[in-house]
């Protein structure tokens, strides 16, 4: 611990000598002038020169040797007015200026001019941004939601209209690194995986690194997706709520001395529906709830240095009596505590550490026939990470940082009043990375990284290379390219129809981490003002995947290690971006081609004994996939949005043959079996659904601004498959189809105030 | 000619054209046969498999008129003796001679079908193992007074633990007779009452007990496993690897794991030249008598 921290500070200081002492810098932080909230990746430029750059996730840029004089400042976002300022500076000057923007409602045309730079981070490579505004007037189900919106990205796919699980490039949900406010969420999921926990309302920046992701991220095989929740308006005393068919939420937001607060409360309201369900059908549950509560404390200490403390806390919460003298109760959830001190060491040091605490629960039980069964599942972590950014110069931005941490993984079962299983798993994981962006000309820049991981639980050490390129022929053209190594010590034990069971497991002796490298290359170009189009393609493998043995009915006395299976797979892809974001009719068209497959040991065998295990696509592999995302303003008071996915059906095992064990001396029934050949070698009929919303603004009896908002999900109620079932006791079998959502019918009401 | 190649590549990758394709069906010899130790050799089942959208009877699909044998094997797999078997009915083959089947021995099911086929399989019967503790003549149900049942352990020739399933067979089914839970699914939710004659559990691992100083181990029978009052036997059931394999598969075809809806694989079965099963376990019987509670009773 004590190298690691000497590690970090050596590497941070180390180039301080070499900064210049005759050239001006200028650093600062860029906030809504409205709310007071820091702007993440708000571009700033000097106008006669090529210097420009970007906020961090703090909101805080720096510009570094720049030549004494009088320069024109300009910082630009999207939706917000330009900011100019003329500045003078003296030779070794350190200017700190604050920037506020202030927001421009409906002049994007204007705005335009200076979205080619504007979005320079969210169109790095592998990197995709899903705006809040836009989370919130996306048609979905019941309920605004993040994991929703993410989904219409191309190359993030979901398992099924019942589940908000990200599956990306190939990856499963476990293979997203997921934080809240820099903190590790592991089951970000309400309603049983329908929605995710993250409250619209309190969310201010959500940037998802598909792949290839920078040496400032580990822990996962695949893909990291970074939440930030607002701050708090600065300046006045704002809320806001809504009313919705499955769930209503309420946020205020105020400022304090020197802060800011934020409270967003959600909670379901099903409880109306489950009556009058109950009236009229038996097995319907006696009661259902879920709630959220996210909250923000920010206090400015001084100009360099800012303090907040960040919390969530959600639960779910079922009882079932499913049958008479049985019944099953379902509680679980997932609780975040992060403080955060941001400190400015100097005008190019800029530094960030995070103390974290994690839980994620679940506590199921069922009781049948007097014979209760009972889980107790627990997950603590808890973390202190730090992050620094250096900029020596205006050729590199110097990043390195440390991630310590404590994990604790807790399952106990019962059955009968006895205990059945029980570990407890306690590991130490530690990281540190060092991270270089170099920009060696006007047209390359290369990025270098490399990440040290540990894991106490196996005692394993990873290094992770990371690596990625630019080059710009034009102003308009940004070819890219990116390499990593990424490793895993986690999987999760899950189900894509249901997640509230969802039990965490660590590697071990015997148990090594999940590994594989990510290849990337991709173009992001500028058509014409106002529109992007970007493509990326994707390579990565994925080698030692654990997971429990499906196979396995009881792990009882067997020894850790045997109780997993150990596989492989790949995945590659194309994905297709064009963007619209001027005019009246705004939006973007995502296409995915993809192929992803997997590999265990004893698993897809041909049917006779001693056959190859061979590769095969998991049922969530699609292989086109298309999202159409529209949103239209028909006037300042009424807006439509249109949302149309097409995709291949996902992979099914289709059966081919039959037979039935007549005899078994334990069963008094006869035990069919389903003969198959290649696992999941058929399709199931192609996906889409069209899901169209209009809102009207208008004003609430002069409190606030109200906004109507009415949905059609499933517009003309396509009967898309999840999946088909096989009746044996009919002769000959028959299939079921077990169908997604109907047409479904959305209104909710907002009122900000 | 390069470029064309290239070319094809490229649209074979762009249309998605995958070179993982469906198989066709084939049909397959089944065996079904279990050995329980110190019982008679069993009766043997002999079938093919039927296509999933044909009719499947296996009266339809028994497969007559083939030489099967069971043989008593060696520890060096050498035949030691050897049982013919002899067609009853249609499919369905019983052993010529009356034999006891011992535990802690090896197996083979040898079969050579009218067309010249071969089917076989082996199994290792478990260790025979007994109840050592005295049981109650009756219990009442749902009281906290619960069967406790003591056994001896159970061996395997791979020196594996002990892979029980415990079942409680009622003795004189009657649907009056169904206890609150199970009325519930016979009655109201249509489920059919021979499903729960024989009531199991799954597969519970010898690891799940403590062991005393003798090694013995000692169930607790849940009331769950009481699907009706009145007669019924408990048996605790230590079961051979084919049989383990085949049921642990046959439960995640049927669902229940975390494998994706609709992603089936096989059965493992543990047959050349066919699929079945060719299993056999070592088993212990004790009667008990379950009383309704005073509430039920009343009821």
């Amino acid at each position: 611990m004590k190298y690691l921290a000497a590690l970090v500070l050596a590497i941070s200081l180390l180039p301080l000598s070499a900064s210049s002492q005759q050239s001006a810098s200028i650093n600062g932080y860029i906030s809504n002038a409205e709310s007071g909230e820091t702007l993440i990746s708000a571009n700033v430029d000097i106008l006669d020169s090529r210097k420009g750059t970007s906020s961090n996730t703090s909101g805080y840029f720096a510009l570094t040797n720049i030549e004494p004089g009088t320069h024109t400042i300009v910082a630009t976002y999207i939706g917000f007015e330009r900011f100019k300022q003329e500045i003078t500076l003296e030779p070794g000057e350190k200017r700190r200026l604050d920037i506020e923007l202030k927001p421009e409602g409906y002049q994007l045309d204007e705005v335009v001019v200076e979205s080619q730079r504007e979005k320079e981070d969210q169109r790095n490579i592998g990197m995709a941004q899903v705006k809040t505004e836009m989370i919130k007037k996306i048609p979905t189900a019941f309920q605004a939601d993040v994991f929703r919106s993410l989904q219409l990205l191309p190359g993030v796919k979901a398992a099924s209209d019942f589940s908000s699980g990200l599956y990306i490039r190939g990856g499963s949900p476990d293979q997203t690194l997921i934080l809240l406010d820099r903190t590790t969420v592991y089951n970000p999921s309400h309603f049983f995986g329908f929605f995710s926990t993250f409250n619209p309302d309190a969310v201010k920046d959500v940037r998802l690194y598909k792949g290839g992701y920078p040496a400032k991220y580990g822990g996962r095989l695949g893909s990291v997706l970074t939440i930030y929740n607002k701050d708090g308006n600065r300046n006045e005393f704002a809320g806001s709520a809504t009313i919705g068919m499955l769930a209503s939420r309420v946020s205020i937001e105020g400022p304090i001395k020197n802060g800011s607060y934020m409270l967003a409360f959600r909670r379901s309201t099903l409880e109306p529906i489950l009556a009058i369900l109950q009236e009229s059908n038996e097995n319907i549950p006696e009661s259902f709830y879920f709630w959220d509560l996210n909250g923000k404390i920010n206090y400015d200490a001084n100009q360099n240095n800012k303090l907040s403390l960040a919390f969530y806390s959600g639960v779910d919460d079922l009882k079932f009596p499913f049958a008479e003298d049985a019944s099953v109760n379902l509680n679980y959830g997932n609780q975040t505590l992060s403080a955060n001190w941001t400190h400015i060491f100097s005008e190019n040091i800029f530094s960030n550490f995070t103390l974290t605490g994690s839980r994620y629960f679940n506590f199921p039980s069922f009781d049948i026939a007097s014979t209760p069964f009972e889980r107790n599942n627990n997950i603590y972590d808890f973390s202190l990470k730090g992050d620094i950014e250096y900029l020596p110069n205006n050729k590199h931005e110097i990043s390195s940082g440390f991630w310590i941490g404590n994990l604790t993984l807790k399952l106990r079962d019962e059955f009968d009043g006895q205990e059945t299983f029980s570990s407890r798993i306690q590991s130490q994981y530690g990281s540190l990375y060092l991270q270089d962006k170099w920009s060696i000309s006007d047209k390359w820049s290369i990025t270098p990284g490399l990440r040290l991981a540990t894991f106490s639980e196996g005692n394993y050490v990873r290094l992770e290379p990371r690596l990625s390129m630019e080059y710009r022929p034009s102003n308009r053209v940004r070819l890219q390219a990116a390499y990593g190594r990424y490793n895993q010590f986690l999987t999760l034990v899950s189900n894509e129809a249901f997640t509230g069971f969802d039990v965490w497991l660590t590697t071990d002796e015997g148990v090594p981490p999940a590994y594989g490298n990510q290849y990337v290359i991709g173009a992001k170009t500028i058509p014409w003002e106002g529109y992007g189009f970007d493509v990326e393609l994707y390579y990565r493998s994925m080698k030692n995947l654990f997971e429990p043995d499906p196979f396995l009915p009881d792990r009882a006395g067997l020894p850790y290690a045997e109780t997993f299976r150990f596989g492989k797979g790949y995945a590659y892809g194309a994905e297709l971006f064009f963007e619209r974001q001027i005019g009246d009719l705004t939006g973007f068209i995502g296409y995915n081609f993809s192929v992803t497959r997997r590999k265990f040991p004893d698993f897809n065998e041909p049917v006779l004994v001693n056959g190859p295990a061979r590769f095969y696509p998991p049922k969530y592999d699609r292989i086109h996939d298309l999202n159409v995302v529209l949103e239209y303003d028909i006037s300042r008071r009424w807006s439509s949005t249109l949302v149309f996915n097409y995709a291949t059906g996902q992979a099914f095992t289709q059966p081919l043959g039959r037979t039935t064990a007549f005899d078994f001396p334990t069963s008094s029934s006869n035990l069919d079996q389903l003969l198959v050949g290649r696992v999941n070698a058929s399709r199931l009929p192609p996906y889409h659904r069209l899901d169209i919303g209009v809102s009207r603004k208008g004003t609430f009896f002069g409190i606030g601004e109200a906004e109507w908002q009415f949905q059609l999900i499933n517009a003309y109620s396509r009967r898309n498959i999840w999946f088909y079932n096989y009746d044996l006791d009919k002769n000959p079998a028959q299939r079921e189809d077990i169908q997604l959502l109907p047409l479904l019918p959305t209104i909710s009401y907002t009122l900000d105030f | 000619m390069k470029y064309l190649s290239i070319y094809v590549c490229l649209l074979l990758l762009l249309s998605g054209c995958e070179l993982y394709e469906q198989d066709e069906y084939q049909e397959y010899y089944v065996v079904e046969s279990y050995l329980i130790a110190n019982d008679e050799l069993p009766n043997v089942r002999l079938s093919t498999t039927s296509e999933i959208t044909k009719e499947y009877s296996f009266k339809k699909n028994a497969v007559s008129d083939a030489d099967v044998e069971i043989r008593l094997l060696n520890a060096d797999s050498t035949v030691a003796e050897t049982f013919p078997y002899s067609e009853t009915n249609n499919g369905i083959y019983v052993s010529r001679v009356s034999a006891t089947v011992q535990s802690k021995h090896l197996y083979q099911l040898h079969v050579v079908t009218p067309s010249g086929d071969t089917v076989t399989s082996t199994t290792y019967v478990p260790g025979d193992f007994s109840t050592v503790n005295d049981l109650q003549n009756r219990y009442t149900y749902q009281s906290e007074e619960q069967i406790e049942v003591t056994t001896t352990p159970s061996s395997y020739i791979t020196g594996r633990q002990a892979f029980y399933i415990f079942s409680v067979n009622v003795v004189n089914p009657d649907s009056d007779n169904l206890t609150p839970f199970y009325r519930d699914l016979v009655i109201n939710q249509e489920n059919d009452i021979g499903n729960y004659f024989k009531n199991s559990s799954g597969i519970i691992n010898e690891g799940n007990y403590e062991q005393n100083e003798n090694g013995n181990i000692t169930l607790t029978v849940p009331w769950l496993a009481i699907a009706f009052y009145e007669l019924n036997d408990v048996i605790a059931s230590a079961i051979d690897n084919n049989m383990y394999d085949f049921l642990r598969s046959q439960d995640v075809q049927t669902g229940g794991t975390s494998l994706s809806p609709g992603e089936i694989q096989n059965i493992r079965y543990n047959v050349k030249g066919g699929i079945g099963v060719f299993g056999s376990m070592a088993t212990d019987t004790n009667r008990i008598y379950i009383e309704r509670p005073q509430t039920i009773t009343n009821q």
